[in-house]
């Protein structure tokens, strides 16, 4: 019994990580409709970002975020700026949606074969003085990175939320998601829109990096994997329901580790293949929307 | 109708080329399997722009068809059934696959076909690294028995069929109906295409010329050191670079971004190692971004400079005289 | 105060006005008229910066604004009311309004704008916190109308007011752009295809047919002009109607 809620908690912790990964990829496809193959690899990079601040300053890592953020930040300005901004000439969303899955694609290529150039193949992970320490939760053990984790995932998602309800620029930006065009005729400066959105979105890759890099490690190329997370998270969600990013997530992640009591861990990406096919074969607009339209 | 004629006839001179030349000239183990490698990358090439260039479905998964149909290709012949029957049988697997990712996703507009297709391909990647952890070898006498030139004339062939096959497809009814789904596919739904039949049509297609690349390596690489390489996301990479390097929705595009592919890499790994990918990835996204249709597209470009070039009176004629070439 | 001069718009390869001039004087309520595809919409989007056109001028108070994008135009003191109301489906009454006063200087006086709004039309303040996909057709073009008065502009313009209204609905609309004309001195440039509609609400009037302007002048004389009669408000010598 202890046994399975310590999977449980397990999930949950991984769960929350899961959705802070999807928040920045559901932030660029619900916004724009475009979709960034490079989220994954920006995740890695940001973790990269955070592996040398931490090295080289001799800092914290939590402390090195807002660093992290900021970097990753202008990193998402440039790829508005350079691959984004010349496919808004394209008003079909399909179009838009298959050219930004190439560039980006291209991205992918592009950034994980700098990463192994300069820093080498190798996976990276930071660990701090308390990494190792753990919580006792009814008899199952919380890693404190986990926790952690889980608490920056919690607090992104709420930050965004609130951004977006509250702020005159969040309103712009679901202004902009629902009709561009009229949110441009009422006066909103929708590309600008979607560059901080995107710098946003970059950041929060960023931040989910500096997770991942303490928690487990990040290795060029794990990009991938990490965007397959996101999509199926996303998935499950249900389009736009950037509300409900967290808790597709946890569940994602309990299933994950559910799953680890039958099958060799090292399956979790069939096992999120499965769900993802579950779940488009019986309720694509996810577990959280109400109607029945698909991404 | 002189149009087709020319190009058929170039096209045969080309062949009877392919097939004489190596018969005459020794041209070297290195050139010979610079020669398979391509055509292994066109069939990829091809595959992918079946489903991606004409239908407009953007498949993230190749590797996935790709590896299946090698390990089965291997496996097979290994065990002793003839390499064609195996390399047949190899890509006849990948349409189980196909099968498997395309009826779900296919039938949602969006990014799904896109995510399935990537973490079919993701997923078996994980499954053969842990179930075939280990190096793949064929046996000592199939290493003896090896004949480049086989694998060259076998390569060569399977092109050759491709090629035809395609053509002969982007003129069929099948054919209209994947570039009808691809440039709108409401617009298809409404005057009446059940476009999701052609869509996985042109998919299980696409998946099978996938085997045949697989079939083919499998044929030409009798040792492979890590098994999971085979279902490597590179092998999408190169096909979709290759695509839209070459040409997206052409036949022939596959076939230049492929040439381009080999010989830049050729050139590549002598002067810049490791760095030769991250030229691809630039390539790869600049070509997007100010040439999006490819070579090919490019060739447009200088057809009314060639006309005019070759014909001085009347330059207006011989450009109403060129139909599309889609 | 809005000059339209000599103006060329093409989509792509395709030109769709030709040399068209319009004047929409300070505080006036002007109507530009035509049937279905006589290039209505493509002035519009001209005006408001969705279309640059290949020759000619648009000037606003004396500014060139033809080369501008729209949410500078709106800046400038122009706002339109998209035909088809365009509003964001998923956002409240209140959002929508508030989306609606982007530029600054609305964005400062926007707690008053809304107030004003809400005793025009009170129906919105019930539905503030409603969904704005959930009204009904007359509430939304309120709705729209006052999302962009909430940009404060100098101008409206509004694009096919009476599109999917019933006639009740669009004599109250009627009512309240007349009262605010005279009340705020607001200049409003009409668009539709309801002939008869647009030329008895507006002092001015501008007929476009196939991309040109076919016919202008103040709209009493534009409502007994004969040839108007007959090819839009169907009386004609053969006793056509409607």
């Amino acid at each position: 019994m202890e046994n399975v809620l310590q999977v449980i908690l397990v999930g949950i912790l991984v769960g929350g990580l899961y959705g802070l990964v999807a928040l920045g990829f559901a932030l660029i496809n619900g916004v724009m409709r475009f979709i960034n193959i490079a989220q994954g690899s920006f995740i890695v990079l940001g973790g990269f970002i955070c592996y040398w601040i931490v090295t080289l300053l001799h800092i914290d890592p939590y402390l090195a975020i807002p660093m992290v953020m900021a970097a990753m930040f202008i990193v998402g300005i440039i790829l508005y700026r350079s691959l984004f901004s010349p496919l808004l000439k394209y008003p079909k969303a399909e179009m838009r949606l298959d050219k930004s899955l190439l560039l980006t694609f291209g991205v992918v290529w592009m950034l994980d074969n700098l990463e192994i150039l300069f820093w080498t193949s190798n996976s990276r992970s930071i660990i701090t003085s308390y990494g190792f320490g753990t919580v006792q939760v009814l008899g199952a053990a919380l890693s404190y990175t986990g926790l952690i984790g889980l608490g920056l995932a919690v607090l992104a998602a709420a930050v965004l939320h609130i951004v977006l309800t509250r702020t005159y620029f969040g309103k712009h930006v679901r202004a902009a998601t629902e009709d561009a065009g009229a949110a441009s005729l009422s006066g909103v400066n929708v590309q600008r829109t979607y560059l901080i959105s995107t710098g946003i979105a970059v950041a929060l890759a960023g931040l989910a990096g500096t997770v991942i890099v303490t928690s487990y490690s990040v290795t060029p190329g794990g990009g991938i994997s990490w965007l397959l997370t996101a999509m199926v998270v996303v998935t499950l969600a249900g389009p736009g329901n950037m509300n409900f990013m967290i808790p597709a997530g946890i569940i994602l992640g309990v299933i994950q580790s559910a799953s680890t009591l039958f099958v060799n861990p090292a399956y979790q990406q069939p096992i999120a293949l499965i769900i993802f096919l579950l779940i488009i074969m019986f309720r694509p607009q996810g577990l959280f929307s109400k109607g029945v339209k698909g991404l | 109708m002189t149009n087709n004629w020319k190009k058929l006839s170039i096209s045969t001179v080309v062949l009877i080329i392919m097939i004489a030349v190596p018969m005459i000239i020794d041209l070297g183990t290195g050139i010979m399997n610079q020669l398979v490698t391509l055509f292994i990358y066109i069939l990829l090439a091809e595959g992918w722009n079946l489903i991606g260039g004409y239908t407009g479905q953007i498949n993230l998964g190749m590797a996935a068809f790709f590896g299946c149909s090698v390990m089965v290709t291997h496996f097979m012949w290994v065990a002793g059934i003839p390499i064609i029957v195996s390399i047949l049988v190899g890509s006849l697997s990948t349409i189980i696959l196909a099968i498997i990712i395309g009826i779900p996703t296919l039938r949602l507009k969006g990014m799904y076909f896109a995510v399935g297709t990537l973490a079919l391909a993701q997923a078996l990647q994980v499954i053969m690294q842990n179930v075939f952890n280990r190096s793949i070898a064929a046996p000592g006498n199939f290493v003896q028995a090896y004949n480049l030139s086989y694998r060259y004339y076998l390569g060569l062939a399977a092109v050759v069929l491709v090629l035809v096959a395609v053509y002969f497809i982007r003129r069929s009814k099948l054919g209209l109906a994947m570039v009808s789904i691809r440039d709108d596919e409401q617009a298809a739904q409404v005057t009446g295409v059940n476009t999701f039949k052609y869509k996985v049509i042109s998919l299980l297609i696409s998946a099978f010329i996938a085997g045949l690349a697989g079939g083919l390596y499998a044929y030409f690489r009798l040792f492979f050191y890590y098994t999971s390489d085979i279902f490597s996301l590179t092998w999408t990479f190169s096909a979709i670079m290759a695509v839209v390097i070459g040409g997206g929705g052409t036949l022939l595009g596959p076939v230049l971004g492929s040439i381009f592919l080999v010989i830049l890499g050729y050139i590549f790994s002598l002067t810049l190692g490791q760095a030769n990918l991250i030229v691809f990835g630039f390539l790869f996204i600049v070509v997007m971004l100010f040439m999006p249709q490819g070579f090919m597209g490019g060739a447009d470009l200088f057809r009314p400079w060639l006309s005019r070039w070759r014909k001085k009176p009347g330059p207006k004629k011989s450009e109403a005289a060129e139909p599309a070439n889609n | 105060m809005l000059e339209i001069s000599r103006l060329d718009v093409f989509y792509g390869d395709l030109q769709a006005l030709w040399d068209i001039s319009i004047s929409v004087d300070e505080g006036k309520i002007v109507a530009l008229v035509g049937s279905n595809g006589a290039g209505k919409s493509t002035v519009m989007k001209a005006i408001t910066g969705l279309l640059k056109p290949k020759s000619g001028k648009i000037i606003f108070r004396g500014n060139r604004i033809d080369r501008l994008p729209p949410h500078h135009i709106v800046e400038m003191g122009i706002c339109m009311v998209p035909e088809g109301r365009r509003l964001f489906p998923g956002m409240s009454v209140q959002e929508n309004l508030e989306v609606g006063a982007s530029p600054a200087s609305a964005r400062k006086i926007r707690s008053n704008t809304i107030s004003w709004i809400y005793e025009i039309f009170p129906v919105l303040k019930e539905r503030a916190r409603q969904q704005a996909g959930t009204l009904s057709g007359g509430e939304q073009q309120m709705l729209a109308i006052s999302r962009a008065l909430m940009s404060n502009p100098r101008l409206l313009m509004i694009d096919e007011m009476s599109l999917g209204l019933s006639p009740v609905v669009v004599q109250d609309l009627s009512k309240i752009i007349k009262e605010i004309n005279k009340s705020k001195k607001l200049t409003i440039l009409l668009v539709e295809q309801d002939v008869q509609l647009a030329l008895s609400l507006a002092d001015q009037g501008y007929i476009i047919e196939n991309g040109r302007i076919v016919g202008q002048g103040k709209c009493s004389d534009l409502l007994c002009d004969a040839q108007v009669k007959e090819a839009y408000l169907g009386m004609g010598k053969e006793g056509k109607t409607g």
